[in-house]
């Protein structure tokens, strides 16, 4: 008997000119979105491309120098894009792609787009994630607020009714019918997507095909918690107006004001220094030390290297006591960023979890944290990317302090090391987290989006099990 | 199930309503009714607005749960028996009302399909439509094109379709104009000579009596007298609905 529901369901709506306008705009803003963001982000991971192996070539090509001269040089690392971030650009844009990594400091990412974009190419910048995330649940809403409702009001629920057909069948059959003519817009786009993948794959590592099923997975349990929340509604709503009111309530309040709410809550619960404050307190932190960090002491360093070696004079000594002093004072402003970025990050990481758990006020937010995390442009991955190249920079800096120490003396400021030594620097190697690690980091998500959909069928299944015929 | 008392014909009937009540909070809508109706019976509720008829088929169909009493379709009991006794029913409501982006004939196939008909085929389809008095071009026509006696033997069609064996119509010829409504008394009368049980909601006299076997008049919620159609005429039966409607009851 669903059968007959789902396929009448279907052909009324596909007949409806307002389904089919609103489908094909949808549909439409969809398709062009993943293709727009398809396009930037291949065009963004060939210049990273081209600028990584520009910034490498530079590095080995930098001539002869004093190595802490080649550090302060220094080289660019760029955040690889995985292949899902042209579905959901995450916090790329606000974080930036690329970082200097040179002597003596942990510098801010660059490119950073929303950074440079005016206010309106930042409201029009529509992504995939975001027709998704906003404009398929208002779809979802128009397609089915008036499941029950318009029918009774018709009539044709009393009808439908007294032919024996039970409310559980209808309901089923209602949401398979409109899932299906939702399926005329979102499977050709999932195509579209899963092709975009293939060709766009960076490789196996960070596990495209999987990510993609598993944010498809999300994305459709996302569908079925409105879906489930539509049709409760219009099973109990007194009028399809009504109804139609109340779902676009709930559709402003899930994807506009609970989303702004839980930023803004959770930057007041875990508050974040601001950038001029964090660079303020970095800059003086790193002239005077801080508790038992202190800044390291030439004299003292200089002492110590005397007596291990038994000598009196600076000059006897077979290593450069400057590279020491150098490497000694990386490790003391690693130290300091270790404990201002740590909390930074730790600050960042208390505020997503606020965020994730807020998620059981408006499903979008569960959504949108997974989104980000499979498409590999959320904090955390960045975080990943920004303590890799943090630990690559530090083994740099070793690496030229060290090369300085033993080959040259102190005082000896003509000592240049040659393209051997820039082209025993390996490249930085990144990669990114494997699946299973950003599933645990959205842990919390995954727990109130399923939360969301169980909730949201129970409520449906309820609703329409109180429903009344007029 | 339960079992079921004889009609005045004799035979066991296919709609029966045992001291059916039902109240909506301080108001009784009906009254301890006592129905019987067997196969091949036509039997019109008359009565004002809020006499109790449009409960009455609520009850028979289970849109509303009695207060006290029993409602039963062949024997079986509405409130325990939900589903089944729907599937031996068929109902015309006033208006019947269609999906408009669907023809004749696929709102025709989806209702007879969902009443345990499964899936016809479009030539029957077309065949019960036409027997029910539409146009075979019209059939394939959408819905949103049909007046309402179009509509009306969508839903006769519905009711063929459906083979049911008790038949409930709420003032189905309401609006109609004179041709439609006589048209729509002969299927009426063609359903009823195959056995069907029909209990018809009414405000038409005329239709009453020229299409009913059984008149029974209603007025606040109580069935106040009983009368065969074939023992009245016309004008007595317009005298004995005024002497009882007139107000002298009063709701209880």
């Amino acid at each position: 008997m669903i059968h007959h529901i789902v396929r009448k369901e279907f052909a009324d709506m596909i007949r409806d000119g307002r389904f089919r306008w609103s489908a094909i705009l949808v549909g439409s803003l969809l398709l062009v979105s993943l293709a727009h963001g398809w396009v930037q982000a291949r065009k963004a991971s060939q210049e990273h491309a081209a600028a990584q192996a520009t910034a490498r070539e530079h590095w080995e090509t930098q001539g002869e120098k004093n190595p802490h001269s080649a550090a302060h040089y220094g080289v660019y690392a760029f955040k690889p894009r995985l292949a899902l971030s042209f579905v959901d650009e995450g916090v790329d844009p606000f974080t930036g792609t690329s970082v200097w990594l040179e002597a003596h400091r942990q510098n801010d990412f660059l490119l950073r787009p929303a950074q440079d974009a005016t206010a309106a190419q930042r409201i029009g910048a529509l992504t995939a994630a975001q027709v998704l995330q906003h404009l398929v649940p208002l779809l979802i809403i128009l397609l089915t607020f008036g499941a029950f409702a318009s029918e009774r009001e018709r009539g044709t629920l009393r009808q439908l009714l007294a032919t024996g057909v039970g409310w559980k069948e209808l309901a089923l059959g209602k949401a398979l019918g409109a899932s299906g003519a939702l399926a005329l817009l979102l499977v050709p786009a999932a195509v579209a997507g899963a092709a975009a993948l293939v060709v766009a794959s960076p490789g196996p590592t960070a596990s495209p095909l999987a990510r993609g099923a598993v944010l498809a997975g999300a994305y459709l349990a996302y569908f079925v918690v409105f879906l489930a929340l539509s049709l409760a509604v219009s099973a109990r709503a007194r009028s399809s107006r009504t109804a139609l009111v109340f779902l676009l309530a709930v559709w402003v309040v899930n994807g506009l004001v609970a989303p702004r709410v839980a930023v803004d809550l959770s930057k007041r619960v875990y508050a974040t220094p601001s950038a001029f404050e964090f660079a303020r307190t970095v800059e003086r932190e790193m002239a005077d030390g801080v508790e038992d960090i202190a800044p390291p002491d030439r004299d003292e360093s200089t002492k110590r290297l005397l007596a291990e070696y038994g000598v009196e004079r600076v000059e006897d000594l077979p290593i450069n006591a400057v590279g020491v002093y150098l490497q000694e004072s990386e490790e003391f402003s690693n130290r300091i960023f270790d404990r201002n970025y740590g909390a930074l990050w730790d600050a960042f990481r208390r505020q997503g979890i606020l965020q994730e758990a807020l998620a059981a006020a408006a499903p979008s937010i569960a959504v949108r944290t997974l989104s980000m995390g499979l498409a590999g442009t959320d904090v955390e991955q960045h975080r990943h990317f920004a303590e890799a190249a943090e630990t690559y920079r530090r083994d740099l800096m070793r690496q030229m302090n060290g090369d300085m120490t033993e080959n040259s003396l102190t005082g000896d400021f003509s000592y240049a090391a040659s393209a051997e030594l820039w082209e025993s620097v390996p490249p930085l190697e990144y990669e990114a987290p494997p699946l299973g690690w950003v599933l645990g980091n959205r842990i919390l998500s995954l727990a109130v989006l399923g939360a969301w959909l169980a909730g949201a069928v129970l409520l449906a299944s309820a609703q329409v099990r109180r429903a009344e015929v007029a | 199930m339960t079992e079921s008392h004889e009609s005045n014909t004799g035979a066991a009937p296919l709609l029966e309503a045992r001291g059916l009540s039902k109240d909506y909070g301080d108001t009784r809508a009906l009254d301890s009714l006592d129905l019987a109706i067997a196969p091949g019976e036509v039997y019109c509720l008359l009565g004002p607005n809020g006499a109790g008829k449009t409960t009455t088929i609520n009850l028979f169909l289970g849109f509303v749960a009695p207060s006290a009493g029993q409602a039963l379709v062949a024997g079986l009991n509405v409130s325990t028996h939900d589903r089944e006794s729907k599937r031996r029913l068929a109902y015309i409501p006033e208006q019947v009302m269609l999906y408009r982006n669907l023809s004749g004939i696929e709102n025709l196939e989806y209702f007879a399909a969902l009443g345990g008909q499964g899936s016809l085929g479009r030539e029957r389809l077309v065949e019960i439509l036409v027997e029910a008095g539409l146009d075979g071009e019209a059939a394939g026509r959408r819905v949103s094109t049909y007046s309402k006696g179009m509509r009306q033997k969508v839903g006769i069609a519905i009711a063929i379709a459906k083979q049911a064996d008790a038949l409930l119509l709420d003032e189905p010829t309401s609006g109609l104009d004179p041709t439609a409504s006589s048209e729509f008394s002969a299927l009426v009368e063609r359903l009823r000579n195959r056995g069907v049980a029909v209990l018809m909601a009414t405000h038409d006299l005329f239709r009453a009596k020229d299409t009913g076997t059984r008149v029974g008049i209603m007025h606040y919620g109580r069935l106040v007298t009983e009368l065969s159609t074939a023992e009245v005429g016309h004008a007595d039966l317009e005298r004995i609905y005024l002497e009882h409607v007139s107000d002298n009851g009063g709701p209880r």
